[in-house]
């Protein structure tokens, strides 16, 4: 028995040696020396999920990376339990964001920031749309300002799923530089953005804030109007809406996502995720990703990324105090 | 938008190529089987699915995941029945009935019913959105804050009927469910309430780590406890219903195959109000309600036949409005906009022959799933014959591996293990479990609701005022709250003047 035991062990040992070896050879040489995790900070579904699973597929199907790639679901507070979880790991790992990243801290709900980590790329971006029922009285989003300028509580909004999130900024932005006493407006938020629709298919509520991807069939389809976008020329397909610079408001308000990655990675693991990235982007499957979700490619890379998501801390401090959710 | 007979033959055709009735088969046994296990709901079995579909013909993928969704409402009820642990939320109110029959060595009988019931529950459903989709969306969409509000007060109203016999324990237990409730972050604010600084709360707690942890853990601690007593006598009794029996549950099966459709189209509503409701009407109206939760074989009919209804239902405003109607829903709709597949109010003008092969196979989907089902059940009832130190212990890791699927969180096993506990309390305190679990689940969606038609209507009173529907609910709810109580009135009258005579 005894005999057998040894043997085992020696085996065992001879096999681990031979690993570390190997192991300590490669990262020397390139990085990545391990499988690659996708952590998308929330439960299957949304669009961190839907970003980390096509990053995934692209990278394995165009053989941009070698390793073996899983995606883990860190779903709750907003991000924080997938980005807490990725802070720990190592540069095999790297994390979905968007401006959550920047706003749960501004909010005080965070004590993570950008800084916290190593700003990958910014990836694509989604436009916000404001939308009213087809019969509405409002033909433009002027008109609507207008009307909240004279009584800031006479039209309920609906956004989701909290405030403080980009749907909701967009509209506090364009009806702050429109003069709109904006601390009164009267939000009633949802769950997610399909409520938001069906709350003002029914009537339910005077104006909804969402992306344009939700409202976009149902605009089609006559059953809402869009009547201002954030972007910043007219939608593909949506050339009738016109955006808010045409309607003489200064206002252009990317819903973006990026990737980041733990703290402290070294030159060489950027510049390999770049590099990566880059070709990424570049690929059909994406573009035809990009397509299907009604997103757009606003690829940025690390370096750029860190500048952005600079400005737009500042961006987001002052959003935030104008609609009185901060001090 | 009518029968367009050309269209639904047209996808009659798709539905029956032997590539879709494949994996209307997959979809169909891998649902029965997630369903069954505790935590492994439809929703997450179609999200660890999602990358197989990518690459799918979008119809295939849609009638893959679809089959899984009804699939597991077939078998969310067969673990609800044999060991008293529901797979997911609308399976609850199997456990009511179902368990005690198992309990009289009737589990046999039960699962069939159960599968019968979801069989016809479904045809109902399915006759329902050839006929209904359009106007029904149309109407699911008058649900304004008020209306899901005081439909969630009225399901919240049948814990008058769930806890008979023990009033005050039944509202202490609801009380325990609302305040649970509360815990996360508050929407309409931003506030986290009660979330000691864990983010993992900060989205509440799943109430189904909740109903794992109480009915899972907390029937296998209570077993644990009874362990020299425990003996296997449970027989699993005859396959085949009796004629009384059928006789029993026809009309509850008729009744709540449209009362779970309607609910299930509700966007804010789903499977676990619809069973509940369905549940609690059978026993209200019913001329013995004093048979319920001892084994009435209608107790397992209605809600089953209801769940499986809702399934069906939760996908019309998915496919009219673009909405889901339900969290599986949700997840299919993130998986077929991967597969360039839109839906919204075009998809039916844009491709109807979709919209119908879909149609066709949920019906080949549950005349195939009966059969399963049916089948399963002599393999199934062996898990009774199983010694319970192999039994529960196995109960044990599943549950734990169900709740780390929720999501994928450390946490939830520490909460998993507390309402363990409290459900064992619970049971040696003889407290009624179903009105923590009623009020858990519907307490956050009717504080949002509530506080969300107060800003619209500005008064309370304007919010039960709002429309048809609110009156509509009110006075139901009333009812329902009073009816025992006037019942027990009357009876006592009847029996008085009796006694006079």
């Amino acid at each position: 028995m005894n005999k057998y035991l040894f043997s085992l062990l020696l085996v065992i040992a001879v096999v681990l040696t031979a690993c570390s070896d190997t192991g300590g050879s490669d990262d020397a040489s390139e990085f990545p020396t391990d499988n690659i995790e996708i952590v998308a900070p929330a439960s299957p579904g949304g669009g961190w999920d839907g970003t980390a699973r096509a990053m995934q597929k692209i990278f394995d199907d165009e053989n941009i990376i070698e390793k073996n790639m899983n995606v883990v679901n860190k779903p709750g507070g907003g991000g924080e339990v997938g980005w807490q979880y990725l802070k720990d790991q190592d540069a095999h790992t790297f994390a979905i964001n968007s401006s959550l990243v920047i706003t749960n801290n501004l909010l005080g709900q965070s004590d993570l920031t950008y800084k916290d980590f190593t700003p990958l790329a910014i990836l694509t971006t989604e436009w916000i749309s404001v939308a009213v029922a087809p019969d509405s009285e409002f033909d433009n989003g002027i008109d609507i300002l207008e009307q909240l300028k004279e009584d800031p509580t006479s039209l309920k909004i609906a956004v989701a799923p909290s405030l403080g999130n980009n749907d909701h900024l967009a509209f506090v932005q364009a009806a702050k530089e429109y003069g709109v006493d904006v601390t009164q407006l009267e939000f009633m938020i949802y769950e997610s953005g399909g409520d938001v629709v069906t709350a003002l298919l029914g009537d339910h509520v005077d104006v909804a804030t969402m992306s344009v991807s939700e409202a976009k069939e149902q605009h089609l389809a006559g059953k809402l109007k869009m009547v201002a976008v954030g972007s910043n020329e007219p939608i593909e397909g949506l050339e009738d809406v016109q955006t808010w610079k045409e309607q003489g408001i200064d206002l252009e308000f990317p819903h973006w996502r990026g990737v980041m990655g733990p703290p402290d990675m070294s030159e060489e693991e950027i510049a390999y995720w770049d590099e990566t990235i880059s070709t990424l982007v570049e690929t059909e499957a994406w573009q035809e990703l990009l397509v299907n979700n009604e997103w757009e490619s606003y690829y940025m890379n690390s370096e750029e990324a860190t500048e952005f998501l600079e400005e737009q801390t500042e961006n987001y401090n002052q959003l935030l105090k104008d609609a009185g959710l901060i001090d | 938008m009518g029968v367009d007979i050309q269209n639904f033959i047209e996808g009659l055709m798709t539905a029956l190529h032997p590539m879709n009735i494949l994996w209307v088969l997959i979809g169909g046994f891998l649902g029965t089987v997630v369903g069954m296990l505790p935590g492994l709901g439809p929703a997450t079995a179609v999200a660890v699915l999602i990358p197989i579909t990518f690459g799918m013909d979008p119809t295939s993928a849609l009638v893959l995941m679809a089959a899984i969704y009804y699939g597991a409402m077939y078998g969310g009820s067969r673990s609800s029945i044999l060991i008293n642990t529901p797979g997911d939320g609308s399976a609850i109110a199997a456990t009511f009935d179902g368990y005690p029959m198992t309990r009289n060595g009737q589990a046999g009988q039960a699962l069939t019913i159960s599968a019968i019931a979801s069989l016809i529950g479904g045809i109902f459903a399915i006759i329902g959105f050839i006929l209904l989709a359009k106007p029904l969306a149309a109407f699911a969409l008058k649900f304004g804050p008020a209306e899901y509000f005081l439909l969630f007060l009225f399901t919240l109203s049948a814990i008058v009927s769930l806890s008979r016999g023990k009033m005050v324990k039944g509202f202490i237990a609801m009380a325990i469910g609302l305040m649970l409730s509360t815990v996360g972050i508050d929407l309409q604010t931003g506030v986290h309430r009660f979330t000691f600084d864990i983010p993992q709360l900060s989205e509440g707690i799943d109430f189904l780590v909740v109903i794992i942890g109480v009915y899972a853990v907390g029937e296998v601690l209570y077993n644990y406890l009874n362990l020299d007593r425990l003996k296997n006598k449970n027989k699993l009794g005859k396959k085949w219903i009796t004629k009384d029996q059928w006789k029993r549950s026809k009309w509850p099966i008729i009744r709540n195959g449209p009362i779970g459709f309607l609910i299930g189209v509700l966007p804010g509503a789903g499977g676990s109000i619809a069973s509940m409701l369905s549940y609690t009407t059978e026993r209200q109206i019913s001329k013995e309600p004093e048979r319920f939760g001892k084994g009435a074989i209608e107790g397992v009919a209605a809600p089953e036949s209801s769940n499986n209804a809702a399934s069906v239902g939760s996908f019309i405003p998915l496919l009219t409005m673009g909405v889901p109607g339900s969290g599986t829903t949700a997840v299919i709709l993130g998986a077929v906009i991967m597969l360039g597949l839109r839906p919204g109010p075009l998809l039916f003008e844009e491709s109807p022959e979709m919209v119908w092969t879909l149609v066709n196979s949920m019906f080949i989907g549950n005349i195939i799933l009966v059969i399963i089902n049916i089948l399963l059940i002599s393999v199934l009832v062996k898990i009774l014959n199983t010694p319970p130190r192999v039994l529960y212990p196995l109960i044990l890791v599943l549950a734990f591996i169900g709740t780390y699927t929720l999501s994928y969180s450390v946490i939830d096993f520490y909460i998993l293990v507390i309402f363990g506990i409290i459900g064992l309390l619970m049971k040696l305190l003889d407290f009624p479990i179903a009105p923590l679990i009623l009020a858990l689940i519907v307490g956050s969606d009717m504080e949002q609701n509530f506080r969300k038609s107060v800003v619209a209507h500005d008064h309370i009173m304007n919010v039960l005022l709002a429309s048809p529907v609110t009156i509509t609910l009110s006075i139901l709810t009333i009812l329902s709250i009073s009816y025992p109580f006037i019942m027990s009135w009357v009876q006592n009258r009847k029996s008085k003047q009796a006694d006079a005579a």
